[in-house]
């Protein structure tokens, strides 16, 4: 009875229904009301003071505003280098994007189906690089970049973020539980390594590599310590970084601030909006290897 | 078409030998079947012959080429695998059309070909579904379509049909016997199960332990089996053993058997001897007879009864061991029952005890 989906279905919303109902099913869910409230009131702040006026920042504390107005997106877009940093931030993010998962694949690939020397010692190292965090070698990122000169430019901000061994972890996981069957059967049907790879394992884990592709371009987009470094030059800046500096410019103008941070992260909330299944799958493939 | 030679072959894994030496003719156009149980290397030699698996020593020769050190591609051969192996993220037509596809066959060849495979193999309503949107047996003919869309020399099938509940099985062993007919292409067929390898196969060779227990027709292997080992892999239920005491008597052999009963067998092609040699009998089920007074030469008590319709078995603990017997489906034969059996000696088997059969004559 147990394996009958039908039955385990009704049974969970049984037991589902009983827990809301219970006193102590009501107050988990009114705990979660208020948790969730908690989490949403900064947004949700962040959101109506953008509609505010400058000096209805500084005067109105209602929950919505009495006269809401886009001046602050309007000055933000104006008045600020924001669809420079917007291009930049796209740049950015579309290139880690493509070429972390392109390169982790292909890595992964290779070290899950190719047989090679050094292939245990390349799988050791991707492990092993985990142990080291990304801002500890920030500072010796900076010097080489810099050596090589290549701050203040695109190559520069996209080359020490290709660093993602979680995605060559989470690939090579996916080929190793593949059956071999498959890579055997494009064999025997005359395809290359690079054919078996591009033609049968790609679009076979497409849903591993769409979800891969939508947290990375979230975690590209979002850096801030790598671009602020890199960026010096404010025509270089990413959003994330330009916001920042936008702050810094404007004081206590809170509207146009909240603005271009609104501005900033539109393109992360819509992914995570379009692409909230893949977000979650990307989270539970990593989490286990996250630790 | 063509012939597969493998001569002396072996395979190694670090220090374990699975393949030892094997030498084997398999005949151009002809079904040959490799059984055996689980481990005896019948996988790991099929994957030689395919190239997916190192020679550690050896030739393995098709048609008239060595193709031992030849890559899978250019062995001129198709394989069909246990888990079919079709890639889910491409239609039934992808799939068959695949092998072509990476040999850049033009567009118009590929849609003729597909088309030929698939009205040979009843697929056409299925082209453009995926592998999910198939049932167990579809999937399988998807797979041999994809085999055969290579017109390759020799098909290799590894357990293709193990997948496949038992009514299914049938009917595609049939349908793979028909294909076999139709192209008569060279196929080498990987199984552990006898009926599929009996029913289809002009040639069976049996497997234990990475060496030939024996190699030859269906009818030579349940008839005549050279050894202890086939003689009791191959039927099912299995042959029946009687330990026993053997002297040559004039016109044959004569087994004393445990309990002191006597059986006079048809003279054997063995060397004669004088004195008594220890050997086992070997007699098939249906060789055994239910029997009544001074025709039953041995009695039992029957422990467990099978029916089957048409036919039983009944298994009787006796003085001698446990025969198994198969009687007609009409007679009514209970657990517990104390029965007497004769037995057909003229159809009996020798094996000494190192387990070869002495050969009739």
């Amino acid at each position: 009875m147990s394996g009958d989906p039908t039955t385990r279905d009704t049974s969970q919303s049984t037991a589902l229904s009983h827990l809301t109902r219970s006193p102590a099913g009501i107050l988990l869910t009114l705990l979660t009301l208020i948790c969730a409230a908690i989490w949403f009131f900064p947004i949700y702040w962040a959101i109506i003071t953008s509609l505010r006026s400058d000096q209805a920042t500084v005067q109105e504390f209602g929950m919505l505003p009495t006269e809401p107005t886009l001046s602050g997106y309007i000055f933000a877009i104006v008045n600020s280098e924001l669809p420079i940093w917007y291009l930049n931030s796209t740049i950015v993010s579309v290139s880690v994007t493509v070429l972390v998962v392109f390169m982790s694949a292909c890595t992964g690939f290779a070290i899950s189906q190719l047989r090679f020397p050094g292939r245990m010692v390349l799988w050791w190292t991707i492990l092993t690089s985990f142990m080291v965090p990304i801002t500890a070698l920030i500072v010796n990122h900076f010097i080489i970049i810099a050596g090589v000169k290549l701050l203040n430019t695109h190559i520069g901000m996209i080359l020490p973020m290709l660093l993602s061994p979680v995605t060559v972890i989470v690939y090579k996981q996916f080929f190793d539980g593949l059956p071999k069957e498959f890579r055997e059967a494009a064999v025997m049907d005359g395809a290359t390594e690079l054919q078996v790879f591009l033609r049968v394992f790609l679009p076979m884990n497409w849903g591993v590599t769409t979800a891969l592709a939508i947290i990375t371009f979230i975690g590209a987009w979002n850096s801030f310590l790598w671009p602020f470094l890199v960026a010096q030059d404010e025509k270089m800046m990413t959003v994330t970084v330009g916001v920042s500096a936008v702050q810094d410019a404007y004081g206590v103008a809170y509207g146009r601030v909240l603005a271009g941070a609104v501005l900033a992260s539109l393109p992360v909330a819509l992914a995570y909006l379009f692409f909230q299944r893949r977000v979650t799958q990307a989270i539970t493939l990593s989490a286990g290897i996250k630790g | 078409m063509a012939s597969v030679e493998l001569s002396q072959l072996t395979k190694r894994f670090g220090g374990l030998e699975v393949i030892s030496g094997l030498n084997l003719s398999v005949e151009d156009g002809s079904f040959c079947a490799l059984l055996g149980p689980s481990g005896c290397g019948k996988s790991t030699l099929l994957r030689m012959v395919a190239g997916l698996e190192t020679v550690t020593s050896g030739t393995v020769r098709i048609g008239d080429r060595d193709v031992t050190s030849t890559e899978p591609k250019s062995r001129g051969v198709a394989m069909v695998f246990q888990s079919y192996a079709l890639y889910p993220h491409l239609t039934v037509a992808e799939n068959i059309a695949f092998s072509l596809s990476l040999a850049g066959v033009s567009k118009a060849k590929k849609t003729e070909h597909v088309a030929r495979v698939a009205a040979m193999l009843r697929l056409e309503p299925l082209l453009e579904r995926k592998p999910a949107q198939l049932s167990g047996g579809q999937r399988q003919r998807v797979a041999i379509g994809r085999a055969l869309v290579r017109d390759p020399s020799v098909f290799l099938f590894d357990e293709p049909l193990s997948n496949l509940d038992a009514l299914l099985r049938v009917q595609m062993r049939l349908e793979l016997a028909k294909l076999h007919n139709d192209l008569k292409t060279t196929m080498i067929y990987v199984t552990h199960d006898q009926v599929e390898a009996m029913t289809l196969a002009d040639k069976i060779v049996v497997l234990d332990k990475g060496v030939i227990s024996q190699a030859g027709s269906p009818w030579e292997l349940y008839n005549r089996p050279a050894n202890r080992f086939v003689a009791g892999f191959i039927g099912s239920p299995g042959m029946n053993f009687l330990k026993g005491q053997a002297r040559h008597t004039g016109d044959g052999v004569s087994v004393t058997l445990q309990g002191g009963i006597t059986l006079t067998l048809p003279p054997r092609a063995v060397a004669a001897f004088t004195g008594e040699r220890s050997v086992e009998i070997g007699i098939r089920p249906e060789h055994v007879t239910l029997a009544s007074g001074s025709d039953a030469q041995i009695s039992g008590k029957a422990s467990v009864v099978e029916y089957l319709g048409n036919t039983s078995f009944a298994y009787v603990d006796t003085a001698q061991g446990s025969i198994i017997v198969q009687a007609d489906g009409a007679t009514r034969i209970n657990a517990g029952d104390t029965v007497g059996l004769a037995l057909t000696t003229a159809e009996a088997h020798i094996f000494d005890d190192t387990g070869q059969a002495w050969p009739h004559l």
